[in-house]
């Protein structure tokens, strides 16, 4: 097990490595120059490249990639070239939104799809099942974007029971409004993400049903359902779990769409408006905690995985 | 299995979030009948939130906006009527020569940390905002030789007359601060205005509180809260739900929904805000003046003026609100069959040309444009795109035929009379004038060079402009002292106030 484990986190490292690398070079190629975003429009040259130096945009690429890797090894992930606050600071105060965003998201998305998932498995080769799945299919495939706006159209411009746009300025010191504004972003995410996740927990549930102890528990006298829920459920909980390791991925793309459409003050916005102003280094930053945290909950899922099922440990 | 999904996923992550991110390229306020309540708190609605604080060398109207006068000051300082007036100097003489500008300063004032403001502080001050190559409005205190004191007398030396000295010292060129701060200018302030900095919240709201320790009259509110709403609509939600007092930068066509329930009244200022569609001259097309003055004629710019609901037509460089203004419509009036007869004549009939424009101006003038050009035969396409690339290929490598910028900067004339402006326009005639009117011996003096400069530029048809915009504000009915002029420009809050009704 530790053997494996300090396999999968050499591995962890040598990703986030290569993506550090990636998303350094692919920024370097935006058109565009801070420098002569902050002189503006009756800026001389010189005024540029002042600027620019002070700034160190005109250290070689390799020297600006050691500055910024050196600075994560100290627990530093830079400073905003244009705001001059402490990216890190930064990410912490937005990630108020996206977490309880992503994590309103992921219920959503569980509520959705544990019991449709199990209810489409049972009634499978039915009206009713068949149904579900083929629902489910289709609300896998709507783009986030334009599940958004249906979703405002209907709860924010004809019912008017939700906010269509924005965050309360007091933030979460007035959680039921925070909560309110966040309800329909999550939503929207949730359906998407949730429709995708139902069709897995459909098909570990059909795997379930056809396993030994279920069958044996429904011999002795339990109904099918009862079974299911009693012994097959803990074993189709680790292969959601896993799945849930890989739609934060989802949820955290669908987060950057959605806090734009709904301009809500979180990590996908900053994000979106960083690039804008071409704060390269805070957007090496933010792109690098993101990507960080996918591959981490990777390497968690892996472990947990392997500690929770014997089973795999023959699989080294 | 599950480690290559997490790979491509967390790949995934990257490429879509950089995908996302687009790698594709005056009238008179109301007057309130309640009592001043002075510890009022006034929440001010505005558009472009500033990307930071520093007043020295961070470009942008967003930071004048709410720094200059409210935080900063200068030895002198403008009215709402562009006129000049003392501020932190409290008497100032000009020699006759007019090479030796001499300032009293104020005695008692002091800055936000508490330190007395010396003639050391304005000396220095000065100094670098001349000597500084990375400062803002470096350029503007060329013409000065040298910045001395003697108690509190401060005493500026010109090589050769500027008319134009006070004026820039009014702007950021003479923002005084303190020698040698060692705030972090980015996201600290310290300054000798009515206001201090209280506390950012970006991406939300900027909040600024009263200063009690400030030299001149006290500000009549405790506290004024900048929000940062971007979307007109959303801030027209924000004034009916009551969070905001003043909303500026409106939409002058939701004047109704404003006024619906009486609690706003929309005031309409003048400002200097200029939608200039710039010409590349240096195009194959654009070099021939006649394909020009085409383009300016085939664009209905009263229909301009209704499409936005606001603001005036504009014929020349100079604003109404600017020195050396003239009424310029007769030079390129709207006259769409002139427009074709003159692309004949040039050989350009159904010509192509490309507007790029910076992606957060809205579609509605590119409309206007494109079905304006369209009906004389020349085809617009339309490129919008983020501005650090308008900034980069058009601003700074002149790759462009047609650009639209809507240039707020009062006073901004100099830069047609800069061959190296992205405008591309290049007349020695009007550079000389521009010389001469900075050299001038008067305000009108120079007012009359910049007169005749804007007329030849004009009838150049160096570019178009669009329209002239106006300050939209709505100022709620128990609000008092709210500036309505240029207010996208600087919005000088020392006489706001609010009763509590």
């Amino acid at each position: 097990m530790t053997r494996y484990a300090l396999t999968r986190l050499a591995l962890l490292v040598v990703g986030l490595f290569v993506a550090s690398v990636l998303i350094f070079l692919t920024l370097r190629v935006l058109p565009g120059d801070v420098a002569q975003l902050i002189a503006g429009t009756n800026s001389t040259p010189e005024q540029v490249a002042a600027i620019r130096g002070q700034l160190r945009l005109d250290d070689p690429l390799p020297v600006q990639y050691a500055t910024w890797i050196g600075g994560i090894f100290r627990g530093d992930l830079g400073t905003s070239l244009i705001t001059g606050s402490s990216v890190m600071t930064e990410l912490v105060q937005k990630a108020q939104v996206t977490i309880p965003l992503g994590v309103m998201a992921m219920v959503v998305a569980l509520v959705i799809a544990v019991p449709l998932g199990v209810f489409s498995a049972m009634l499978r080769g039915r009206v009713g099942g068949t149904a579900i799945n083929v629902g489910s299919q289709a609300l896998a495939a709507v783009p986030v974007v334009w599940a958004g706006m249906m979703l405002v159209v209907v709860f924010a411009v004809w019912l008017g029971w939700l906010p269509a746009q924005g965050f309360p300025r007091a933030g979460w010191t007035q959680p039921a409004l925070a909560v309110r504004a966040l309800l329909l972003p999550a939503i929207t995410i949730g359906v998407v993400e949730g429709a995708m996740l139902l069709r897995f927990v459909r098909s570990a549930t059909l795997q379930a049903i056809g396993q030994d102890f279920v069958r044996t528990a429904a011999a002795k006298g339990l109904t099918r359902t009862q079974a299911l829920i009693r012994h097959g459920l803990p074993n189709m909980a680790l292969s959601v779990v896993t799945v849930l390791g890989l739609q934060v991925a989802g949820i955290i793309v669908g987060a950057v769409v959605i806090e734009q459409l709904f301009s809500l003050p979180g990590i996908g916005r900053m994000l979106v408006m960083d690039v804008g102003n071409r704060d390269l280094v805070k957007v090496q930053g933010e792109l690098l905690v993101l990507t960080g945290f996918v591959l981490v909950i990777g390497f968690l899922v892996d472990l947990l995985h392997r500690a929770i099922d014997p089973r795999q440990r023959e699989v080294a | 299995m599950h480690r290559r999904t997490l790979a491509v996923a967390a790949a995934l992550v990257t490429a879509a979030a950089l995908a996302l991110t687009g790698c594709t390229g005056g009238g008179q306020a109301p007057t309130s009948t309640g009592t001043p309540d002075p510890n009022a708190s006034v929440a001010i609605r505005l558009v472009l939130e500033p990307s930071n604080l520093d007043i020295r060398q961070t470009s942008g109207a967003a930071l004048d906006q709410i720094l200059m006068d409210n935080v900063y000051q200068g030895l002198v300082s403008r009215t709402p009527d562009q006129k000049i007036v003392p501020s932190l100097a409290s008497e100032y003489q000009v020699s006759d020569d007019r090479l030796t500008y001499t300032f009293t300063l104020r005695e008692g004032v002091t800055f936000d940390d508490g330190q007395k403001l010396t003639a050391d502080d304005v000396v220095w001050s000065l100094e670098q905002h001349r000597t500084q190559k990375g400062w803002a409005d470096a350029g503007r205190l060329a013409r000065v030789k040298s910045v001395t004191a003697k108690d509190q007398t401060i005493t500026v030396t010109l090589k050769e007359p500027d008319s134009q000295l006070l004026w820039n010292l009014s702007g950021r060129a003479g923002v005084i601060l303190k020698k040698d701060d060692t705030i972090d200018y980015k996201t600290q302030a310290n300054g000798t205005g009515p206001f201090t900095l209280g506390s950012w919240k970006q991406g939300d709201s900027i909040t600024f509180e009263r200063n009690d320790d400030y030299w001149g009259d006290a500000a009549k509110v405790k506290e004024v809260v900048f929000d940062y709403i971007p979307d007109n609509q959303a801030a027209l939600n924000a004034a009916q739900a009551g969070e905001v007092d003043v909303v500026t930068g409106f939409d002058a066509n939701l004047k109704d929904q404003i006024e619906a329930n009486g609690d706003y009244k929309l005031v309409l200022g003048k400002s200097t805000d200029k939608g200039t569609l710039a010409m590349n001259s240096t195009d194959k097309w654009l070099k021939d003046k006649r394909v020009r003055q085409a383009i300016r004629q085939a664009i209905d710019h009263d229909a301009v003026i209704k499409a936005l609901g606001s603001g005036q037509t504009m014929y020349g460089p100079i604003p109404e609100l600017d020195p050396g203004y003239e009424d310029l419509s007769s030079v390129a009036p709207y006259d769409p069959d002139a427009a074709k007869a003159l692309l004949k004549e040039a050989g350009a009939s159904d010509i192509t040309l490309t507007l790029t424009i910076y992606n957060g101006y809205g579609t509605t003038i590119p409309q206007i444009l494109v079905s304006d050009l369209n009906a004389v035969g020349i085809t617009l396409k339309v490129n919008a795109v983020e501005f650090p690339t308008w900034l980069n290929d058009v601003y700074v490598n002149h790759d462009y035929q047609l650009s639209f910028v809507l240039h707020t900067e009062a006073r901004d004339f100099e830069n047609w009379a800069n061959p190296d402006y992205y405008f591309t326009y290049d007349n020695p005639k009007v550079q000389e004038l521009y010389q001469d009117s900075l050299s001038a011996s008067s305000d009108d003096e120079a007012a009359g060079y910049l007169q005749q400069a804007a007329r030849i530029v004009s009838e150049d048809m160096a570019a178009d402009w669009v329209y002239n915009g106006a300050s939209v504000v709505a100022v709620g009915t128990n609000i008092t002292g709210m500036p309505s002029v240029n207010v996208n420009e600087r919005l000088n809050l020392a006489e706001i106030a609010k009763s509590s009704q």
